[in-house]
């Protein structure tokens, strides 16, 4: 049974939309079928969302339904049912909470076990992994659940980008790194082109792709309001306005969300609504994913005069502009330097700055253009590539750029048992008090 | 004439400091048992029935720790970091880095020259750099955790523990008690795993002499050896490290009642 989940309000009336977001992205993958459309086993920040929406590919978000899972606080089912069949705890909790839902699934003949949060999502006809440098279980997560579903084809693509080289002219092989994308993407849309035995339409490839351009740049200029005092709009609710440009872009109705909730923030900033009132402390979340189950901690932090007009977490886009990308007609090789350039665009500002990285940099380039005082990190043991670094780029903040108070917060996405309230909102009390100490401090 | 009151409901403990004029006048230490609530109030009752005066005459309360927020006639609350960093300025106003070693936790917090909080770290859900690891030593060994620190300075040769884990260690000991490792070899070999755990916390917020260590593993002399000894520097420790969150809240508490 599902612990009681303390209900959580949001500050825009634009994010109690995004519920329905996700639910119909995951019931948008049990109707495929009687649509007569195919369903694909996806996985964010893939590069991949262009091909499968122009191909009418119903996308099976696997980390979506973690999420889901977790912040219903009703993980724990899956979780061990992966665990019996000799998954690790300490593997990425998105994995193997889905891993554990496909293998319930699988015993149930391809029906969703019953109680899977709002129906479940429908057994894939394809799976469409892509092991980049964020994630390293996207490397074998397709296989692993393949291991349940072996008549369900995989197709693994690789998207990298250059390695972080102080030394180095990440210029000079940005175009290997390309040219390399590309390709990848080029075979993804032939395995997609066999499961749906469907042509590309590149036409339609390439009106997506600019829909999805459209989008970055609407996005970020409704985040940038936030720089606004008071900000209008908090990390809180960034945990679920990510869902039209992390799950659904490509798609109108992921543009048109944004432009909801930009006219929402500018109405606020007019009517001089804030987050918290009065605003005592603005902080960016410097990096790491949510406890999807303890999102009602962001309140907390609110309640006490504390937002978050920034994050880094699920900002997955830039504006185009700034990423000076060169023109092309191929919609995949844009795909290929958006992609590129999205991660490479900070390298320049790194380098100015001795002993920084990218990371860093783009963590002080938010705590200045947002008015920071101070920065939270979340570390969630069971994602490692991201969290791993998260000691590492807090001391290289303070090091090269100045002394802030940082917090380093420690939990799980999913697995609520790493979870202790009473120590969390401890700490959270303890760093508040600690900006105060560092305000005073400035005068 | 003036009471003022400071609480701190540990995990283990329950603390509570009376401070009269700014000088403490009482205090009083209670096992926190399973009722915070209860145990905020008996430690409170303890301090005051020592020197005989009731809550009427408390001018101002604060309550801090893992149950502070239960203790229903505090004035006000405060955590536990904040008042472990207030208490230890008051006592050295020279130290700049705090090694709380509690029984659930441990802390490094580093200081400004005013004792405000600079920074400050815990360690992760784990009982190697915490009072439970002398705990399960204690258990181990069959002796109470009070002897810990004398029989530890008798080691002739600290056992090197291979893990800084606890639930592994406690396995490890039972090794080397088998092999023949003598009680007082084993935990030094602890203390110095506690120690190394601890100060590796504390490079985290950045070592700045001076150096003190509070909460109740201040008590245990060896502990503090080991950390003396690793930190390669002289540490402050207060008469009654138990009590110094419990002081800095009677602190806190004074001031406000200045107001």
């Amino acid at each position: 049974m599902a612990e009681e989940k303390k209900g959580r309000a949001v500050a825009t009336s634009t994010a109690a939309s995004i519920p329905k977001f996700v639910r119909g992205n995951m019931s948008a993958t049990l109707k495929a079928k009687e649509e007569g459309k195919k369903v694909a086993a996806a996985f964010i920040a893939d590069g991949q969302d262009e091909i499968m929406r122009a191909m009418d590919i119903v996308p099976a978000w696997g980390e979506s339904f973690s999420g889901v899972c977790a912040a219903k606080r009703d993980a724990e089912k899956y979780l061990q049912k992966a665990e019996s069949d000799n998954f690790s705890r300490s593997l990425c909790t998105y994995a193997t909470c889905n891993i554990g839902f496909d293998m319930m699934r699988e015993e149930l003949g391809g029906v969703a076990p019953e109680g899977a949060p709002w129906g479940g999502m429908a057994r894939p006809d394809m799976m469409l992994g892509n092991g980049q440098l964020l994630c390293d279980p996207r490397f074998k997560w397709p296989q692993a659940t393949q291991h349940y579903q072996q008549d369900v084809p995989v197709f693994v693509t690789n998207m990298y980008y250059p390695p972080w080289d102080p030394n180095g002219d990440h210029h000079e092989v940005e175009a290997i790194y390309v040219k390399y994308a590309a390709d990848e993407l080029r075979e993804t849309v032939k395995f997609c082109e066999k499961i749906t035995g469907k042509k590309m339409d590149y036409d339609r490839l390439a009106k997506t792709v600019e829909l999805s351009d459209k989008t970055w740049d609407l996005f970020i200029d409704t985040y940038e309001l936030r720089k606004n005092i008071p900000t209008p709009m908090d990390t809180g609710d960034a945990m679920n306005t990510m869902v039209p440009l992390t799950f659904n872009l490509g798609t109108q109705e992921a543009y048109d969300f944004y432009v909801s909730l930009k006219a929402e923030l500018e109405q606020k900033i007019a009517d001089g609504v804030g987050v918290a009132n009065p605003e005592k402390f603005r902080v960016i979340w410097a990096a790491g994913l949510p406890s999807w189950f303890a999102l009602g901690d962001f309140q907390y932090f609110n309640g006490k005069g504390v937002v978050f007009p920034v994050e880094v977490t699920y900002r997955g886009c830039e504006k185009i502009e700034r990423l000076n990308l060169p023109k092309t007609n191929d919609p995949l090789e844009h795909i290929a330097w958006r992609w590129v350039r999205y991660w490479t665009h900070w390298y320049d500002a790194a380098k100015k700055r001795p002993g920084s990285t990218p990371k860093v940099e783009r963590i002080i380039e938010y705590i200045e253009d947002y008015k920071c005082d101070g920065a939270v990190f979340h570390s969630a043991f069971s994602c490692r590539s991201w969290h791993a670094g998260i000691m590492q780029q807090a001391a290289t903040l303070k090091k090269v750029y100045k002394d802030i108070p940082v917090l380093i917060m420690e939990g799980d996405i999913v697995d609520i048992s790493s979870y202790n309230e009473a120590d969390t909102h401890n700490r959270i009390d303890a760093f508040i008090e600690t900006l105060a100490a560092s305000k005073a401090r400035k005068g | 004439m003036a009471f003022v009151l400071g609480i701190d409901v540990g995990s283990g403990y329950s603390k509570a400091v009376v401070l009269e004029d700014g000088k403490i006048r009482s205090f009083a230490v209670i096992p926190s048992g399973g009722n915070y609530r209860e145990a905020g109030a008996a430690a409170a009752k303890a301090a005051l029935d020592k020197i005989g005066i009731t809550r009427v005459e408390i001018a101002r309360t604060v309550a801090a720790g893992y149950g502070g927020n239960m203790v229903e006639f505090a004035d006000d609350t405060s955590t536990d970091i904040s008042c472990h960093a207030i208490g230890i300025h008051h006592l050295f106003p020279s130290v700049k880095t705090v090694m709380d070693v509690g029984a659930q936790y441990s802390r490094a917090i580093r200081l400004d020259n005013e004792g405000r909080i600079a920074n400050f770290i815990m360690n992760e859900k784990c009982a190697g750099g915490s009072g439970k690891f002398l705990q399960v030593a204690a258990r181990i060994l069959h002796i109470n955790v009070s002897e810990i620190g004398e029989l530890s300075l008798k080691a002739q040769k600290p056992v090197e523990f291979t893990t800084g884990c606890a639930v592994f260690a406690e396995s490890e000991a039972v090794s080397r008690i088998s092999e023949g490792a003598s009680p007082a070899d084993i935990l030094a070999g602890i203390h110095n795993a506690m120690a190394s755990k601890i100060v590796t916390l504390a490079m985290r917020v950045g070592l700045d002499p001076d150096y003190a260590v509070t909460g109740g593993g201040a008590m245990d002399i060896g502990l503090v050896n080991s950390l003396g000894l690793e930190i390669e520097a002289k540490l402050f420790v207060p008469d009654n490290p138990r009590i110094t969150a419990a002081l800095g809240a009677a602190l806190i508490a004074l001031e406000q009642s200045k107001r």
